[in-house]
Protein backbone atom coordinates (compact mmCIF):
# COMPACT_ATOMS: atom_id res chain seq x y z
CA UNK A 1 0.00 0.00 0.00
CA UNK A 2 3.27 2.77 0.80
CA UNK A 3 4.12 1.69 -2.28
CA UNK A 4 1.28 2.47 -4.08
CA UNK A 5 1.48 5.57 -2.59
CA UNK A 6 5.16 6.63 -3.08
CA UNK A 7 4.55 5.83 -6.78
CA UNK A 8 1.44 7.74 -7.00
CA UNK A 9 3.30 11.12 -5.45
CA UNK A 10 6.33 10.49 -7.49
CA UNK A 11 4.03 10.64 -10.88
CA UNK A 12 2.50 13.33 -9.78
CA UNK A 13 5.90 15.60 -8.63
CA UNK A 14 6.75 14.30 -11.84
CA UNK A 15 4.05 15.64 -13.42
CA UNK A 16 3.78 18.95 -11.90
CA UNK A 17 7.23 19.87 -12.33
CA UNK A 18 6.75 18.75 -16.24
CA UNK A 19 4.09 21.32 -16.43
CA UNK A 20 5.99 23.97 -14.62
CA UNK A 21 9.15 23.95 -16.91
CA UNK A 22 6.51 24.43 -19.62
CA UNK A 23 4.78 27.07 -18.81
CA UNK A 24 8.02 28.92 -17.71
CA UNK A 25 8.99 28.15 -21.05
CA UNK A 26 6.10 29.52 -23.11
CA UNK A 27 5.30 33.00 -20.79
CA UNK A 28 9.37 33.98 -21.45
CA UNK A 29 8.86 33.49 -24.61
CA UNK A 30 5.86 35.69 -25.13
CA UNK A 31 7.40 38.36 -23.56
CA UNK A 32 9.07 40.61 -25.66
CA UNK A 33 5.95 39.79 -28.69
CA UNK A 34 4.54 43.42 -27.90
CA UNK A 35 7.58 44.78 -29.09
CA UNK A 36 8.25 42.61 -31.97
CA UNK A 37 4.70 43.90 -33.37
CA UNK A 38 6.20 47.74 -33.75
CA UNK A 39 5.76 48.45 -37.27
CA UNK A 40 9.45 48.60 -39.22
CA UNK A 41 9.48 52.43 -40.39
CA UNK A 42 8.81 53.04 -44.16
CA UNK A 43 12.46 53.48 -45.16
CA UNK A 44 15.02 50.84 -42.91
CA UNK A 45 18.10 53.22 -42.43
CA UNK A 46 19.85 50.61 -44.27
CA UNK A 47 18.34 51.72 -47.97
CA UNK A 48 18.94 54.30 -50.16
CA UNK A 49 17.33 57.42 -49.51
CA UNK A 50 16.28 60.00 -52.20
CA UNK A 51 15.28 63.71 -51.47
CA UNK A 52 14.19 66.22 -54.00
CA UNK A 53 15.11 69.69 -53.64
CA UNK A 54 13.87 72.46 -55.56
CA UNK A 55 14.75 76.39 -56.12
CA UNK A 56 11.95 78.74 -54.55
CA UNK A 57 13.05 81.74 -56.73
CA UNK A 58 13.20 79.90 -59.98
CA UNK A 59 9.37 78.43 -58.71
CA UNK A 60 8.66 82.52 -58.46
CA UNK A 61 9.79 83.18 -62.09
CA UNK A 62 7.62 80.40 -63.80
CA UNK A 63 5.26 81.88 -66.19
CA UNK A 64 2.10 79.91 -67.90
CA UNK A 65 3.71 80.28 -71.25
CA UNK A 66 6.25 77.50 -73.15
CA UNK A 67 9.89 77.07 -72.78
CA UNK A 68 9.71 77.13 -68.67
CA UNK A 69 13.00 75.78 -66.99
CA UNK A 70 13.58 74.09 -63.56
CA UNK A 71 16.84 72.57 -62.28
CA UNK A 72 16.12 69.50 -59.63
CA UNK A 73 18.26 68.35 -57.39
CA UNK A 74 18.49 64.81 -56.44
CA UNK A 75 20.08 63.84 -53.10
CA UNK A 76 21.26 60.72 -51.87
CA UNK A 77 21.05 60.59 -48.49
CA UNK A 78 22.67 56.78 -48.48
CA UNK A 79 26.34 55.93 -48.03
CA UNK A 80 26.42 53.97 -51.16
CA UNK A 81 25.85 56.03 -54.96
CA UNK A 82 22.47 55.22 -56.27
CA UNK A 83 21.97 54.47 -60.35
CA UNK A 84 19.40 54.51 -62.65
CA UNK A 85 17.14 57.29 -60.52
CA UNK A 86 13.77 57.93 -62.76
CA UNK A 87 12.91 61.51 -62.60
CA UNK A 88 8.97 62.44 -63.81
CA UNK A 89 7.77 66.05 -63.97
CA UNK A 90 4.13 66.28 -64.87
CA UNK A 91 2.22 69.43 -65.33
CA UNK A 92 -1.51 69.60 -64.63
CA UNK A 93 -4.47 71.95 -64.06
CA UNK A 94 -6.06 72.49 -61.09
CA UNK A 95 -9.53 72.19 -62.92
CA UNK A 96 -9.50 68.13 -63.58
CA UNK A 97 -11.84 68.52 -66.14
CA UNK A 98 -9.25 69.27 -68.32
CA UNK A 99 -8.24 66.69 -70.42
CA UNK A 100 -4.66 67.90 -70.76
CA UNK A 101 -1.68 66.70 -68.78
CA UNK A 102 2.38 67.16 -69.44
CA UNK A 103 4.70 63.97 -68.48
CA UNK A 104 8.51 64.87 -68.97
CA UNK A 105 10.99 62.13 -67.82
CA UNK A 106 14.87 62.02 -67.21
CA UNK A 107 16.82 59.32 -65.84
CA UNK A 108 20.05 60.38 -63.40
CA UNK A 109 22.63 57.38 -64.18
CA UNK A 110 24.06 58.06 -60.95
CA UNK A 111 23.70 60.09 -57.54
CA UNK A 112 27.08 59.94 -55.36
CA UNK A 113 27.23 58.70 -51.82
CA UNK A 114 25.76 61.31 -49.58
CA UNK A 115 26.05 63.89 -52.73
CA UNK A 116 23.47 65.23 -55.44
CA UNK A 117 22.79 65.24 -58.97
CA UNK A 118 21.23 68.15 -60.97
CA UNK A 119 18.61 67.75 -63.43
CA UNK A 120 17.78 70.43 -65.83
CA UNK A 121 13.80 70.54 -67.32
CA UNK A 122 12.55 72.48 -69.84
CA UNK A 123 8.83 72.30 -69.70
CA UNK A 124 5.78 73.91 -71.28
CA UNK A 125 3.36 75.82 -68.46
CA UNK A 126 1.34 77.29 -71.57
CA UNK A 127 -2.54 77.23 -70.37
CA UNK A 128 -4.98 75.31 -72.57
CA UNK A 129 -7.54 76.19 -74.90
CA UNK A 130 -9.87 74.58 -73.65
CA UNK A 131 -13.14 76.26 -72.64
CA UNK A 132 -13.57 76.84 -68.99
CA UNK A 133 -16.92 75.75 -67.74
CA UNK A 134 -17.18 74.08 -64.54
CA UNK A 135 -15.86 76.31 -61.75
CA UNK A 136 -17.02 80.42 -61.82
CA UNK A 137 -14.52 82.86 -63.49
CA UNK A 138 -13.93 83.92 -60.12
CA UNK A 139 -11.97 80.56 -59.49
CA UNK A 140 -9.23 80.63 -61.79
CA UNK A 141 -7.24 76.75 -61.77
CA UNK A 142 -3.70 77.17 -60.60
CA UNK A 143 -1.09 74.70 -62.21
CA UNK A 144 -0.06 72.00 -61.04
CA UNK A 145 4.13 70.74 -60.82
CA UNK A 146 4.53 66.39 -59.53
CA UNK A 147 7.85 65.44 -59.52
CA UNK A 148 8.95 62.08 -58.89
CA UNK A 149 12.20 60.55 -58.18
CA UNK A 150 12.29 56.83 -58.19
CA UNK A 151 15.14 54.49 -57.23
CA UNK A 152 15.22 51.15 -59.24
CA UNK A 153 14.36 49.75 -55.92
CA UNK A 154 10.87 51.58 -55.58
CA UNK A 155 12.41 54.25 -53.23
CA UNK A 156 10.56 57.75 -54.10
CA UNK A 157 10.38 60.76 -53.26
CA UNK A 158 7.40 63.29 -54.08
CA UNK A 159 7.32 66.78 -54.37
CA UNK A 160 4.19 68.63 -55.51
CA UNK A 161 4.32 72.39 -56.53
CA UNK A 162 1.14 74.43 -56.69
CA UNK A 163 1.77 77.70 -58.81
CA UNK A 164 -0.32 80.72 -57.96
CA UNK A 165 -2.53 81.77 -60.98
CA UNK B 1 5.12 13.53 5.80
CA UNK B 2 6.23 16.49 3.76
CA UNK B 3 5.72 15.11 0.42
CA UNK B 4 1.79 16.43 0.89
CA UNK B 5 2.91 20.05 1.30
CA UNK B 6 5.57 19.97 -1.35
CA UNK B 7 2.71 18.74 -3.93
CA UNK B 8 0.26 21.55 -2.42
CA UNK B 9 3.15 24.21 -3.36
CA UNK B 10 3.77 23.13 -6.56
CA UNK B 11 0.23 22.67 -7.38
CA UNK B 12 -0.11 26.27 -6.56
CA UNK B 13 2.82 27.47 -8.19
CA UNK B 14 2.37 25.91 -11.05
CA UNK B 15 -1.36 27.42 -11.46
CA UNK B 16 -0.17 30.99 -10.69
CA UNK B 17 2.25 30.58 -13.22
CA UNK B 18 -0.58 30.06 -15.73
CA UNK B 19 -3.41 32.31 -15.26
CA UNK B 20 -0.40 35.18 -15.02
CA UNK B 21 1.37 36.66 -18.59
CA UNK B 22 3.24 39.84 -19.59
CA UNK B 23 1.82 42.91 -19.42
CA UNK B 24 0.13 43.55 -22.58
CA UNK B 25 0.24 47.37 -24.15
CA UNK B 26 -2.03 48.10 -26.68
CA UNK B 27 -1.60 48.65 -30.07
CA UNK B 28 -2.75 51.88 -31.98
CA UNK B 29 -5.25 51.33 -34.95
CA UNK B 30 -3.14 52.46 -38.53
CA UNK B 31 -4.66 55.59 -39.44
CA UNK B 32 -6.75 54.78 -42.42
CA UNK B 33 -5.43 56.62 -46.25
CA UNK B 34 -9.29 58.38 -46.50
CA UNK B 35 -11.23 60.02 -43.67
CA UNK B 36 -7.88 61.69 -42.45
CA UNK B 37 -8.66 64.40 -39.83
CA UNK B 38 -8.23 67.84 -41.11
CA UNK B 39 -7.31 70.02 -37.70
CA UNK B 40 -8.34 73.17 -39.15
CA UNK B 41 -11.83 72.44 -39.33
CA UNK B 42 -12.44 71.19 -35.31
CA UNK B 43 -11.83 68.17 -33.64
CA UNK B 44 -13.81 65.10 -34.87
CA UNK B 45 -13.66 66.16 -38.74
CA UNK B 46 -12.66 63.81 -41.49
CA UNK B 47 -12.17 64.23 -45.08
CA UNK B 48 -14.33 62.57 -47.53
CA UNK B 49 -11.96 64.14 -50.48
CA UNK B 50 -9.12 65.09 -51.53
CA UNK B 51 -6.98 66.25 -54.67
CA UNK B 52 -7.86 69.21 -56.62
CA UNK B 53 -10.95 69.79 -58.66
CA UNK B 54 -13.63 72.47 -57.49
CA UNK B 55 -16.45 70.48 -55.62
CA UNK B 56 -19.61 71.38 -54.87
CA UNK B 57 -23.44 69.96 -54.38
CA UNK B 58 -22.54 66.97 -51.76
CA UNK B 59 -25.61 64.62 -51.07
CA UNK B 60 -25.51 61.49 -49.35
CA UNK B 61 -26.66 58.71 -50.52
CA UNK B 62 -30.22 57.18 -48.63
CA UNK B 63 -28.17 54.64 -46.82
CA UNK B 64 -25.30 57.15 -45.98
CA UNK B 65 -22.28 55.26 -47.35
CA UNK B 66 -21.34 57.07 -49.82
CA UNK B 67 -21.47 60.70 -51.04
CA UNK B 68 -22.14 62.67 -54.75
CA UNK B 69 -20.71 66.06 -55.34
CA UNK B 70 -19.37 67.79 -58.26
CA UNK B 71 -15.66 68.34 -59.43
CA UNK B 72 -15.32 71.00 -62.08
CA UNK B 73 -18.90 70.06 -63.12
CA UNK B 74 -19.03 66.98 -63.55
CA UNK B 75 -20.27 64.02 -60.99
CA UNK B 76 -18.49 61.62 -59.08
CA UNK B 77 -19.43 59.70 -55.67
CA UNK B 78 -17.32 58.26 -53.26
CA UNK B 79 -17.72 55.91 -49.78
CA UNK B 80 -17.64 57.69 -47.08
CA UNK B 81 -15.48 55.61 -45.25
CA UNK B 82 -12.38 54.47 -47.95
CA UNK B 83 -12.59 53.40 -51.17
CA UNK B 84 -12.26 53.95 -54.76
CA UNK B 85 -14.48 56.90 -56.55
CA UNK B 86 -17.01 56.12 -58.94
CA UNK B 87 -17.41 58.84 -62.00
CA UNK B 88 -21.03 59.57 -63.17
CA UNK B 89 -20.93 61.82 -65.85
CA UNK B 90 -18.28 62.83 -68.70
CA UNK B 91 -15.89 65.43 -67.97
CA UNK B 92 -17.43 68.18 -70.25
CA UNK B 93 -21.32 67.65 -68.44
CA UNK B 94 -22.05 70.78 -66.30
CA UNK B 95 -24.07 69.61 -62.92
CA UNK B 96 -25.29 72.14 -61.04
CA UNK B 97 -27.11 69.81 -58.43
CA UNK B 98 -27.06 65.98 -57.77
CA UNK B 99 -29.41 64.06 -55.72
CA UNK B 100 -29.81 60.65 -54.63
CA UNK B 101 -33.39 59.19 -55.26
CA UNK B 102 -32.12 55.40 -54.83
CA UNK B 103 -28.98 54.18 -53.60
CA UNK B 104 -28.52 53.13 -57.02
CA UNK B 105 -29.71 55.97 -58.66
CA UNK B 106 -28.56 59.95 -59.42
CA UNK B 107 -30.85 62.39 -60.54
CA UNK B 108 -28.88 65.13 -61.82
CA UNK B 109 -29.15 68.61 -63.03
CA UNK B 110 -26.76 69.98 -65.68
CA UNK B 111 -26.26 70.45 -69.40
CA UNK B 112 -23.96 67.84 -71.35
CA UNK B 113 -23.19 70.17 -74.59
CA UNK B 114 -22.22 73.76 -74.75
CA UNK B 115 -25.55 73.61 -77.08
CA UNK B 116 -27.58 72.18 -74.41
CA UNK B 117 -25.88 74.71 -71.81
CA UNK B 118 -27.33 78.01 -73.99
CA UNK B 119 -30.84 76.34 -73.91
CA UNK B 120 -30.93 75.61 -70.29
CA UNK B 121 -30.35 72.78 -68.25
CA UNK B 122 -31.71 69.54 -68.27
CA UNK B 123 -33.02 66.39 -65.89
CA UNK B 124 -30.97 63.32 -65.98
CA UNK B 125 -31.34 59.96 -64.47
CA UNK B 126 -28.03 57.67 -64.03
CA UNK B 127 -27.61 54.15 -62.70
CA UNK B 128 -24.87 52.94 -60.99
CA UNK B 129 -22.70 50.35 -62.00
CA UNK B 130 -23.76 50.79 -66.15
CA UNK B 131 -20.33 51.67 -66.17
CA UNK B 132 -20.90 53.67 -69.63
CA UNK B 133 -21.78 57.16 -67.85
CA UNK B 134 -24.96 56.77 -69.36
CA UNK B 135 -27.42 59.25 -68.57
CA UNK B 136 -31.27 59.05 -69.18
CA UNK B 137 -32.70 62.62 -70.07
CA UNK B 138 -35.92 63.06 -68.05
CA UNK B 139 -37.03 66.87 -69.02
CA UNK B 140 -35.52 69.71 -70.58
CA UNK B 141 -35.39 73.34 -69.51
CA UNK B 142 -35.44 71.92 -65.84
CA UNK B 143 -34.89 75.26 -63.35
CA UNK B 144 -34.57 73.49 -59.54
CA UNK B 145 -35.11 70.11 -58.09
CA UNK B 146 -36.20 68.07 -54.76
CA UNK B 147 -36.22 64.79 -53.80
CA UNK B 148 -38.97 63.12 -51.68
CA UNK B 149 -36.72 61.37 -49.12
CA UNK B 150 -37.64 57.93 -48.95
CA UNK B 151 -38.80 57.82 -51.89
CA UNK B 152 -37.51 57.22 -55.89
CA UNK B 153 -39.88 60.12 -56.71
CA UNK B 154 -38.82 63.71 -57.67
CA UNK B 155 -40.29 67.15 -57.91
CA UNK B 156 -39.31 69.44 -60.07
CA UNK B 157 -39.63 72.80 -61.87
CA UNK B 158 -40.06 73.49 -65.79
CA UNK B 159 -39.87 76.65 -67.58
CA UNK B 160 -42.52 77.44 -69.51
CA UNK B 161 -43.45 79.69 -72.26
CA UNK B 162 -41.33 82.96 -71.94
CA UNK B 163 -41.30 83.94 -68.47
CA UNK B 164 -43.31 81.16 -66.78
CA UNK B 165 -42.92 77.78 -64.62
CA UNK B 166 -44.64 74.49 -63.63
CA UNK B 167 -44.23 71.55 -61.56
CA UNK B 168 -43.29 68.09 -62.23
CA UNK B 169 -43.76 64.68 -60.92
CA UNK B 170 -41.05 61.86 -61.61
CA UNK B 171 -41.82 58.45 -59.80
CA UNK B 172 -40.04 55.15 -59.92
CA UNK B 173 -37.46 55.87 -61.71
CA UNK B 174 -38.96 56.12 -64.83
CA UNK B 175 -38.04 58.42 -67.49
CA UNK B 176 -41.27 60.17 -68.14
CA UNK B 177 -42.70 62.47 -65.66
CA UNK B 178 -46.15 64.73 -65.31
CA UNK B 179 -47.13 67.86 -65.50
CA UNK B 180 -49.13 68.91 -61.82
CA UNK B 181 -52.53 70.75 -62.65
CA UNK B 182 -53.15 74.27 -61.66
CA UNK B 183 -49.24 74.52 -61.24
CA UNK B 184 -48.17 77.20 -63.54
CA UNK B 185 -46.23 79.90 -61.95
CA UNK B 186 -45.82 83.64 -62.99
CA UNK B 187 -41.96 83.55 -63.49
CA UNK B 188 -39.32 81.68 -63.14
CA UNK B 189 -38.52 79.24 -60.20
CA UNK B 190 -34.63 79.46 -59.15
CA UNK B 191 -35.35 77.07 -56.33
CA UNK B 192 -37.01 74.42 -54.93
CA UNK B 193 -37.39 72.18 -51.69
CA UNK B 194 -40.63 70.46 -49.91
CA UNK B 195 -42.61 70.84 -46.47
CA UNK B 196 -41.55 67.83 -43.89
CA UNK B 197 -44.77 65.98 -44.79
CA UNK B 198 -44.07 66.33 -48.99
CA UNK B 199 -47.47 67.84 -49.76
CA UNK B 200 -46.33 71.08 -50.31
CA UNK B 201 -43.46 72.88 -51.84
CA UNK B 202 -41.95 76.27 -51.71
CA UNK B 203 -39.76 77.99 -53.96
CA UNK B 204 -38.16 80.98 -54.89
CA UNK B 205 -39.35 82.90 -57.86
CA UNK B 206 -38.39 85.46 -59.99
CA UNK B 207 -41.56 87.09 -61.32
CA UNK B 208 -42.59 87.80 -65.19
CA UNK B 209 -41.66 91.64 -65.69
CA UNK B 210 -40.61 92.55 -62.49
CA UNK B 211 -36.70 91.60 -62.30
CA UNK B 212 -35.55 93.38 -59.63
CA UNK B 213 -37.87 91.65 -57.29
CA UNK B 214 -37.91 88.18 -55.51
CA UNK B 215 -40.69 86.01 -54.38
CA UNK B 216 -41.18 83.16 -52.12
CA UNK B 217 -43.86 81.10 -53.12
CA UNK B 218 -45.50 77.74 -51.66
CA UNK B 219 -47.69 75.54 -53.65
CA UNK B 220 -49.96 72.80 -52.04
CA UNK B 221 -50.03 69.26 -53.87
CA UNK B 222 -53.23 68.26 -52.20
CA UNK B 223 -55.30 71.34 -52.73
CA UNK B 224 -53.60 72.25 -56.57
CA UNK B 225 -53.33 75.87 -55.04
CA UNK B 226 -50.66 78.26 -55.24
CA UNK B 227 -49.53 81.19 -52.37
CA UNK B 228 -47.08 84.05 -52.87
CA UNK B 229 -45.57 84.17 -49.21
CA UNK B 230 -43.16 86.91 -48.90
CA UNK B 231 -42.47 89.20 -51.55
CA UNK B 232 -38.89 91.04 -52.19
CA UNK B 233 -38.23 94.47 -53.73
CA UNK B 234 -35.69 96.66 -53.68
CA UNK B 235 -33.53 94.42 -55.71
CA UNK B 236 -33.30 92.16 -52.65
CA UNK B 237 -33.30 88.52 -53.71
CA UNK B 238 -33.41 84.96 -51.84
CA UNK B 239 -30.26 83.46 -52.06
CA UNK B 240 -30.02 79.42 -52.53
CA UNK B 241 -33.00 76.99 -51.68
CA UNK B 242 -35.22 77.59 -48.97
CA UNK B 243 -35.85 75.08 -46.13
CA UNK B 244 -39.45 73.93 -44.67
CA UNK B 245 -38.53 73.23 -41.03
CA UNK B 246 -41.69 72.55 -38.14
CA UNK B 247 -41.39 76.22 -36.92
CA UNK B 248 -41.90 77.47 -40.71
CA UNK B 249 -40.07 78.46 -43.84
CA UNK B 250 -36.34 79.77 -43.90
CA UNK B 251 -34.67 81.84 -46.36
CA UNK B 252 -31.65 83.56 -46.86
CA UNK B 253 -32.07 87.03 -48.72
CA UNK B 254 -30.13 89.92 -49.27
CA UNK B 255 -28.67 92.29 -52.54
CA UNK B 256 -26.27 90.60 -54.71
CA UNK B 257 -24.45 93.34 -55.24
CA UNK B 258 -24.16 94.91 -51.74
CA UNK B 259 -20.56 94.97 -50.04
CA UNK B 260 -20.03 96.66 -47.11
CA UNK B 261 -16.92 95.08 -46.12
CA UNK B 262 -14.16 96.74 -47.82
CA UNK B 263 -11.93 93.78 -47.22
CA UNK B 264 -14.26 91.57 -48.81
CA UNK B 265 -16.77 91.56 -51.87
CA UNK B 266 -19.20 89.03 -50.65
CA UNK B 267 -22.60 90.00 -50.27
CA UNK B 268 -24.11 90.39 -46.93
CA UNK B 269 -27.10 88.15 -46.66
CA UNK B 270 -29.28 87.95 -44.01
CA UNK B 271 -31.55 84.32 -42.49
CA UNK B 272 -34.97 85.02 -42.46
CA UNK B 273 -37.73 82.98 -41.01
CA UNK B 274 -41.89 82.62 -42.45
CA UNK B 275 -43.53 81.97 -39.22
CA UNK B 276 -45.57 78.47 -39.17
CA UNK B 277 -48.58 80.41 -38.98
CA UNK B 278 -47.90 82.27 -42.46
CA UNK B 279 -47.65 85.93 -40.88
CA UNK B 280 -45.11 88.39 -42.32
CA UNK B 281 -40.91 87.28 -43.11
CA UNK B 282 -38.71 88.81 -40.04
CA UNK B 283 -34.89 88.10 -39.11
CA UNK B 284 -34.64 84.20 -37.67
CA UNK B 285 -34.53 84.48 -34.20
CA UNK B 286 -32.15 83.13 -32.32
CA UNK B 287 -29.08 83.93 -35.01
CA UNK B 288 -28.31 87.78 -33.78
CA UNK B 289 -28.32 90.89 -35.97
CA UNK B 290 -25.09 91.17 -37.27
CA UNK B 291 -25.20 87.41 -38.15
CA UNK B 292 -24.42 87.10 -41.81
CA UNK B 293 -25.96 83.68 -43.30
CA UNK B 294 -24.55 82.48 -46.65
CA UNK B 295 -25.98 78.91 -46.88
CA UNK B 296 -28.65 76.57 -45.27
CA UNK B 297 -29.95 72.96 -45.24
CA UNK B 298 -32.68 71.53 -43.30
CA UNK B 299 -32.41 68.45 -41.10
CA UNK B 300 -33.31 64.98 -42.34
CA UNK B 301 -35.88 65.68 -39.05
CA UNK B 302 -36.76 68.83 -39.77
CA UNK B 303 -35.92 70.20 -36.64
CA UNK B 304 -32.75 71.77 -37.21
CA UNK B 305 -31.08 74.08 -39.49
CA UNK B 306 -27.64 73.99 -40.71
CA UNK B 307 -26.20 76.95 -41.55
CA UNK B 308 -23.14 78.48 -42.97
CA UNK B 309 -22.39 82.02 -41.82
CA UNK B 310 -20.67 84.68 -39.98
CA UNK B 311 -21.30 85.98 -36.37
CA UNK B 312 -20.54 89.23 -38.13
CA UNK B 313 -19.19 90.75 -41.60
CA UNK B 314 -15.43 90.47 -40.26
CA UNK B 315 -15.64 87.28 -38.74
CA UNK B 316 -14.48 83.55 -40.30
CA UNK B 317 -17.27 81.37 -42.42
CA UNK B 318 -18.52 78.88 -40.09
CA UNK B 319 -20.73 76.08 -39.64
CA UNK B 320 -23.43 76.78 -37.10
CA UNK B 321 -26.67 74.26 -36.04
CA UNK B 322 -29.62 76.65 -35.37
CA UNK B 323 -32.88 74.88 -33.12
CA UNK B 324 -35.86 76.34 -34.43
CA UNK B 325 -38.06 75.73 -31.56
CA UNK B 326 -35.16 76.82 -29.00
CA UNK B 327 -34.00 80.06 -31.17
CA UNK B 328 -30.44 78.52 -30.62
CA UNK B 329 -27.94 79.07 -32.72
CA UNK B 330 -24.70 77.10 -32.12
CA UNK B 331 -21.49 76.97 -33.75
CA UNK B 332 -20.31 73.22 -34.72
CA UNK B 333 -17.05 74.75 -36.57
CA UNK B 334 -14.51 77.08 -34.81
CA UNK B 335 -12.79 77.63 -37.97
CA UNK B 336 -10.39 80.48 -38.08
CA UNK B 337 -7.69 79.66 -41.24
CA UNK B 338 -9.99 77.62 -43.81
CA UNK B 339 -11.91 79.30 -46.68
CA UNK B 340 -15.17 77.35 -46.20
CA UNK B 341 -17.30 77.57 -49.62
CA UNK B 342 -20.43 79.67 -48.97
CA UNK B 343 -22.31 78.87 -52.18
CA UNK B 344 -25.77 78.08 -51.91
CA UNK B 345 -25.71 73.80 -52.11
CA UNK B 346 -22.64 73.59 -50.68
CA UNK B 347 -23.78 71.47 -47.37
CA UNK B 348 -25.76 68.42 -46.73
CA UNK B 349 -26.83 66.69 -43.90
CA UNK B 350 -25.82 62.97 -43.30
CA UNK B 351 -29.23 60.59 -43.63
CA UNK B 352 -28.90 60.22 -39.43
CA UNK B 353 -28.69 64.20 -38.83
CA UNK B 354 -25.12 63.29 -37.10
CA UNK B 355 -22.71 65.05 -39.36
CA UNK B 356 -22.90 67.76 -42.21
CA UNK B 357 -20.81 67.96 -45.04
CA UNK B 358 -19.19 70.99 -46.10
CA UNK B 359 -16.73 72.02 -48.73
CA UNK B 360 -13.43 73.75 -47.08
CA UNK B 361 -9.46 74.58 -48.16
CA UNK B 362 -6.98 76.84 -46.88
CA UNK B 363 -6.38 79.82 -47.96
CA UNK B 364 -4.47 80.24 -51.30
CA UNK B 365 -0.66 81.80 -51.35
CA UNK B 366 0.12 83.88 -53.49
CA UNK B 367 3.95 82.12 -53.88
CA UNK B 368 4.10 78.78 -55.21
CA UNK B 369 3.45 76.31 -52.41
CA UNK B 370 5.60 72.86 -52.45
CA UNK B 371 3.61 70.11 -50.82
CA UNK B 372 5.42 66.69 -50.12
CA UNK B 373 2.77 64.40 -51.31
CA UNK B 374 1.29 63.43 -54.86
CA UNK B 375 -1.24 66.09 -55.64
CA UNK B 376 -4.64 63.71 -55.37
CA UNK B 377 -3.63 63.30 -51.61
CA UNK B 378 -3.31 66.74 -50.42
CA UNK B 379 -6.54 68.20 -48.36
CA UNK B 380 -5.98 71.91 -47.67
CA UNK B 381 -4.42 73.02 -50.93
CA UNK B 382 -8.18 72.30 -52.85
CA UNK B 383 -11.65 72.76 -52.07
CA UNK B 384 -12.26 69.03 -50.30
CA UNK B 385 -15.83 67.52 -48.60
CA UNK B 386 -15.37 67.17 -44.77
CA UNK B 387 -17.57 65.10 -42.46
CA UNK B 388 -18.58 67.49 -39.69
CA UNK B 389 -20.17 65.77 -37.07
CA UNK B 390 -23.25 67.95 -34.59
CA UNK B 391 -22.41 67.87 -31.04
CA UNK B 392 -24.64 65.44 -29.21
CA UNK B 393 -26.71 68.47 -27.89
CA UNK B 394 -27.48 68.94 -31.30
CA UNK B 395 -27.79 65.50 -32.67
CA UNK B 396 -31.54 63.80 -31.68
Amino acid sequence: MRGVAVWFSGAALAFLLTAGVFLLLANIATIPSEKSLAPEPPEAASQPVVELELNADQLASLKPEPDQNLNLTVRNENSTPLSDVNVTLSVSSENTALSRSRYYRQMVEEVPANGTADIPFDFNLSEPKQRVTGRPASEPAREILEIKATTPDGISATKTVILPP
Amino acid sequence: MAKPGLLVVLLAAVLLMGCTHAEESSIAPLTPTAGRVDPGLGPGTRALSSGPGYKGSPSWSPDGTRIAFTVDGYVVDGPTTSGESRRWTTKDFVATDTEWTSEETLTILGAASSSEREAGSSLYRANAGEGSLALQRIAKGVLAMSPIPGEDTLVFALASGTRGSELALTRNGKTSYRVHANSTIEGRVSALSLSPDGDEAVMAVRPRGHPEMSELRTFDFRQDEGHEVARLEGDREVVGTPQWTEQGIYFVAGKQTTSLDDDSSEPLFELYRVPADGSAPEPAPGVGEDFVASSIRVSPEDDRLAVIGRLNPKSPANLYVLDPAAKKLEAITANEDMEIKTDPDDLAWSPDGANVAIIARGTPSTEPEVRTEPADRLLRDFYNLYEIPVSEETAR
